[in-house]
C-alpha cells in the first residue's frame, strides 16, 4: 500500500513539476536561512571541553581600587594581577592551575634558510595543557616549575614545527630565539579551540600562538604583555619588576578540580587568600570572587554577538514566510487534484487512505525541500566563511546539523500541508463527481 | 454593480470594480486568503527591520574619519637585536621616507583610525577633581602628523618641530600644546566658533594643563570605547620601543606601487629589525568593519530572497486562480466587461490583500523591533521604515499578478459559452 501511495505521490510531484519545485524551493530557502544562523549560534556555542567543561574554572579577584570599578558597573577584572597568578598556582589547592598570558618575540632559526619571524607566544604554567587536553604530537609539556625556577624549554605548534624543523620530531632539538636558546620538549597536533575561550582579549576566534613558554620566561626574558593589561595605580615606576609587582591585571587564570562538589572548598580557599592579602594592604575593595565554569564564561563573554541572535530571529520569521507560502500553494496544489480523490474516494478509498496518501506526498515535498535547503545552507555557510574569515576555523555541517535540517523541514512541510490535506479528505465525494 | 450602465464605461477603471462581489469571493477563500495576509504581514515585519539595522550600519561605515583614506598605508617595523635603537631607528626611517618622490609625507604613530586599541583621557577646562570631564581619544604625532593624515586645520596651528617630546613608552612627561578636533572643541567649550578655542588651556586626566594650539575638522578615533569617536586630541610626542608603526601617505594613484617600494627600500636599510603589517588603511577598514560589511550582506540577500519568496507566492496564488476562475472571467466578459474591468479586478484584488497584510505587518513589525530593542540593544524602529517597505510589498504584489492579471485580460468572451 505504501509503495503504492509513493508512486502516486511521486506521479502528482511529477505532473505538477512547476508548483512542486516551487513549493519545496520556497521550504528549502526558509530552512537554509534558518540553519544557517542556526549553526552559527549551535557552532559558536559549543562545548570546547564536553567531559569536564563543568569542572574547568575561570578565576576573577577583585583587587582594584575602592572607588573605581575594573569593569563597569563594578565588577572585577577579568585577568588577575602576576602576585596572585603566582600565588594561587603555586598554593595548588586544585587538581590542575595555571596562569596565562599572550606575548610575542623574535624566533631566530639556526638554519640560515630559515627567516627569522615574530613569534607569537603563550607563556602559561605546565598544567596549561593537560587541564585543557592540549593534543600532543610529540614529546609532551613541562611541569609546573617551582616558584621563580624554571628551564629554556618551549612547546611548538604543528604549524610552527613544520616550519623550523620540517614536521620532523623536533624534541630534543635547540631553537635560538628571544636573544637565548631554547630546547623543545613538545609539539602539539593542530589544536584550535573556538571560541578561544580560556584567553578572548585579542578576539574570541582569535588563531592559535606559534609556541609556548613557562610564564615566569615572561618575567625573565622581560617580554611584552600582550591581551589585555589594565592598571589603577598611576605611579608603578619605569621598570618591568615594578609592572609584575604592581596591582596591573594581565594573566588568565583558570583551575580544573577533580569534582564539581570541590567548588565550595576552592571558594572559600579563595576567600582565606583574599582575606590574607587584605592584611598585607591589597585588596581594599570587598570580596568579590568571581568563579565561573566555562559554560558559564562564555555566556558572561557573550561569545555568540547579538547580531547573529538578531540574524536568528529575522529568518525564522523568514521561514514562517516560507511556511505560509508553501501552505497556499500546497493547498492549491491539492485543490487540482481534488477530482482524482474524489475518484478514488467514490471507489471505496477510506478518508484515512487519501489523508496517509496526502501526508506521504507532502513529506516526499519535505524531502526535496531538505534536499535543496541543505544545499543552500552549505553554499550560505561559505558564504559567511568569506564574510567573516574568523569563522572559518569552526564552520563545518556536522551529522547533528544535518539530521535537524531535514527533520525541521518535513516537519514543517507536513504542518504546512496539514490543513489543506484535511479539507480534501472531509469532501463529500458526491459534489465533484458530477 | 454597473455593468450594464454604458454611460459610466468612459469614467475611471477603478469606478467599475465589483467591491461586494470581490469581498466576497476573498471570504470565501479563507485559507489561501490567510496564508497570503500572513505572508505579507512577516515579509513587512522582516522587510522594515531588516532595512532598518542596513541603514544603520551603512552609517557607520560612511563616519567621516578626517584622514586621506584613499592614499595611505601603515606598516610595522620590529626591532629585535640586542644593539637595536628605537629612536635612531625611526628618525632614520623617516628622514629617508620623507625624501621619497611618491611620498607625500610619513608619520611614526601607533594610532590611527582603525587601528584598534587605544588610549583616552578625560578633558576638563578646569583643574580640580570634580569638574565634568570629556573623554577623548590620544593621538601622538610630530608635526608631520597632520599632512601625513590629511588632516583639515579649522584654526590655529600646527606643532613645530621642538614642541615634539620623543619618549619611552613609560615616561610621563606631557607637553604644554595640543591640537584637538572640532567635536572635543564643542563639546568642551560649547562653541563652533575655532579660533576663540585656540589658546585656551585645558586639563588631562584632571593633573595636566596643556594649551589648545590649534582645532582641526575630523580625526575619528582608534575604536568606539565609549560612543565618542570624533572626540579625539593629539599630542605632539613620538613613543619609541621596539616595534614602531609608521603611517604613510602617498601622491594620488602612486599607493600601490609606493607600499612595495617602501618595504623592499626598509626591509634591506636595517637588518636589525623586521618589516611586517604593510597594509593599506582601506584593507584595514575593511577588517574592522568586516562584521558590518557581513551583517549588510546577509540582510541583503534575506530581504532579496524574501522578497522573491513572497512575490512567487502571490503570482502563483494568482495563477491558481485565474485558471479556476477562467469561464467567470469569460462570462463576465461576454456580459460587457471590458479588458481594463477584469485588469483592474485583480489588481484591486491584490490591493485590498496587501492592505490587509500591511495593517498586521505593521503590528508584527513593531512588535519584533520591540523585542529586538529590548534583547539586542537595537534603536527603536521610526515609522518611516514600515512605511517604505509596505510601498515595496504594494509594487511587489502589483509586479508579482502582471502576468497572470494580463493573461486574465486577455481571456476570449467566447469561453462563457463552451462547456468547462
Amino acid at each position: 500500500m505504501f509503495y503504492y501511495y509513493l508512486t502516486l505521490s511521486l506521479r502528482n510531484i511529477a505532473s505538477h513539476k512547476g508548483l512542486s519545485v516551487l513549493i519545496a524551493t520556497t521550504i528549502g530557502l526558509g530552512i537554509a536561512a534558518s540553519m544557517i544562523t542556526y549553526s552559527l549560534i549551535y557552532l559558536m556555542s559549543k562545548d570546547p571541553l564536553p567531559h569536564k567543561s563543568d569542572r574547568v574554572y575561570h578565576i576573577q579577584l577583585d583587587n582594584w581600587s575602592l572607588n573605581t570599578a575594573a569593569i563597569p558597573p563594578d565588577l572585577p577584572p577579568e585577568e588577575v594581577s602576576w602576585t596572585d597568578a603566582l600565588n594561587i598556582v603555586h598554593a595548588k589547592q586544585a587538581k590542575y592551575q595555571a596562569a596565562n598570558t599572550i606575548t610575542w618575540g623574535m624566533v631566530t632559526p639556526a638554519d640560515n634558510n630559515i627567516p627569522p619571524f615574530l613569534g607569537i607566544i603563550r607563556a602559561t604554567h605546565g598544567e596549561f595543557f593537560p587541564m585543557f587536553d592540549v593534543p600532543f604530537l610529540f614529546g609532551q609539556a613541562w611541569q609546573n616549575y617551582p616558584r621563580g625556577q624554571v628551564e629554556n624549554v618551549v612547546v611548538l605548534s604543528k604549524s610552527t614545527n613544520q616550519r623550523i624543523f620540517g614536521g620532523i620530531n623536533s624534541v630534543g632539538q635547540t631553537l635560538p630565539m628571544l636573544g637565548q636558546l631554547f630546547t623543545v620538549i613538545g609539539v602539539i597536533n593542530d589544536w584550535h579551540p573556538s571560541p578561544k575561550f580560556f584567553d578572548m582579549s585579542l578576539g574570541k576566534f582569535y588563531p592559535p600562538e606559534d609556541l609556548y613558554v613557562p610564564l615566569q620566561i615572561k618575567a625573565n626574558l622581560e617580554l611584552p604583555h600582550g591581551g589585555n593589561s589594565h592598571c589603577w595605580q598611576s605611579n608603578i615606576g619605569d621598570s618591568y619588576q615594578a609592572f609584575l609587582n604592581s596591582e596591573c591585571v594581565n594573566f588568565n587564570l583558570w583551575v580544573e578540580l577533580s569534582h564539581q562538589q570541590d567548588k565550595a572548598q576552592f571558594a572559600s580557599y579563595l576567600e582565606d587568600y583574599v582575606t590574607q592579602q587584605r592584611a598585607l594592604g591589597r585588596f581594599p575593595k570587598a570580596t568579590q570572587n568571581i568563579i565561573l565554569d566555562i559554560e558559564q564564561w562564555l555566556a558572561h563573554k557573550k561569545v555568540v554577538s547579538s547580531d547573529i541572535y538578531v540574524f536568528f530571529y529575522l529568518s525564522l520569521f523568514f521561514l514562517l514566510v516560507c511556511l505560509f507560502n508553501a501552505a497556499s500553494l500546497l493547498s492549491t496544489k491539492l485543490t487540482t487534484t481534488t477530482g482524482q480523490m474524489a475518484l478514488r474516494r467514490a471507489l471505496g478509498a477510506s478518508r484515512q487512505a487519501i489523508f496517509s496518501q496526502c501526508l506521504i506526498e507532502t513529506i516526499m515535498l519535505g524531502c526535496l525541500g531538505a534536499l535543496i535547503g541543505f544545499s543552500l545552507c552549505a553554499l550560505g555557510l561559505s558564504g559567511i566563511k568569506i564574510l567573516y574569515p574568523e569563522f572559518s576555523a569552526f564552520i563545518t555541517l556536522d551529522m547533528p546539523l544535518l539530521i535537524i535540517t531535514i527533520g525541521i523541514s518535513i516537519l514543517s512541510t507536513v504542518l504546512a500541508g496539514l490543513v489543506p490535506t484535511i479539507k480534501v479528505c472531509m469532501l463529500a465525494p458526491a459534489d465533484y463527481l458530477r | 454593480m454597473s455593468d450594464t450602465n454604458q454611460s459610466h464605461s468612459n469614467t475611471m477603471p477603478f469606478s467599475r470594480i465589483p467591491f461586494l462581489p470581490l469581498l466576497r469571493t476573498l471570504i470565501r477563500q479563507k485559507y489561501t486568503f490567510t496564508m497570503l495576509v500572513l505572508q505579507i504581514a512577516l515579509t513587512l515585519a522582516v522587510l522594515s527591520n531588516g532595512l532598518f539595522i542596513v541603514s544603520q550600519r551603512l552609517d557607520i561605515l560612511q563616519r567621516p574619519t578626517g584622514i586621506d583614506e584613499t592614499h595611505t598605508f601603515a606598516l610595522t617595523s620590529s626591532g629585535f637585536t640586542q644593539s637595536f635603537n628605537p629612536q635612531n631607528s625611526i628618525k632614520a626611517d623617516l628622514d629617508a621616507l620623507r625624501q621619497m618622490p611618491n611620498i607625500v609625507n610619513a608619520v611614526a604613530t601607533y594610532a590611527f583610525p582603525f587601528s584598534g586599541s587605544s588610549e583616552w583621557d578625560e578633558l576638563q577646562t578646569s583643574t580640580g577633581q570634580d569638574e565634568i570631564t570629556v573623554p577623548a581619544a590620544s593621538y601622538k604625532l610630530d608635526e608631520h602628523g597632520i599632512e601625513a593624515l590629511g588632516l583639515t586645520l579649522l584654526a590655529g596651528e600646527n606643532f613645530n618641530t621642538n614642541e615634539v617630546l620623543w619618549q619611552t613608552q613609560t615616561t610621563k612627561t606631557f607637553p604644554s600644546a595640543v591640537i584637538i578636533t572640532s567635536k572635543l572643541a564643542s563639546d568642551l567649550f560649547n562653541t563652533t566658533d575655532w579660533s576663540t578655542v585656540v589658546g585656551k588651556t585645558i586639563y588631562i586626566n584632571a593633573t595636566y594643563g596643556a594649551v589648545i594650539k590649534g582645532v582641526v575638522e575630523q580625526l575619528q578615533a582608534p575604536w568606539d570605547a565609549v560612543g565618542k569617536i570624533e572626540n579625539s586630541i593629539i599630542y605632539p610626542r613620538v613613543i619609541t620601543r621596539n616595534s614602531a608603526r609608521y603611517f604613510i601617505r602617498t601622491q594620488a594613484n602612486k599607493l600601490q606601487e609606493t607600499m612595495v617600494e617602501v618595504e623592499d627600500y626598509l626591509a634591506t636599510s636595517n637588518q636589525q629589525r623586521m618589516i611586517r603589517k604593510v597594509q593599506s588603511i582601506q584593507t584595514i577598514k575593511k577588517q574592522v568593519y568586516g562584521p558590518d560589511i557581513g551583517a549588510i550582506s546577509i540582510l541583503m540577500v534575506v530581504i532579496f530572497a524574501l522578497s522573491i519568496v513572497a512575490a512567487l507566492g502571490i503570482a502563483g496564488l494568482t495563477s491558481f486562480n485565474l485558471v479556476k476562475r477562467k469561464k467567470q472571467i469569460g462570462i463576465r466578459r461576454a456580459l460587457g466587461a471590458n479588458k481594463t474591468d477584469i485588469l483592474s479586478y485583480f489588481i484591486a484584488e491584490n490591493i485590498i490583500q496587501s492592505t490587509c497584510g500591511v495593517l498586521l505587518g505593521w503590528l508584527l513589525a513593531l512588535g519584533l523591533n520591540v523585542f529586538l530593542v529590548s534583547q539586542y540593544a537595537l534603536p527603536k524602529l521610526p515609522l518611516s521604515y514600515v512605511v517604505i517597505a509596505a510601498l515595496c510589498l504594494y509594487i511587489l504584489g502589483i509586479l508579482a499578478i502582471l502576468k497572470p492579471a494580463i493573461k486574465a485580460m486577455n481571456i476570449s468572451p467566447a469561453l462563457a459559452t463552451r462547456d468547462q
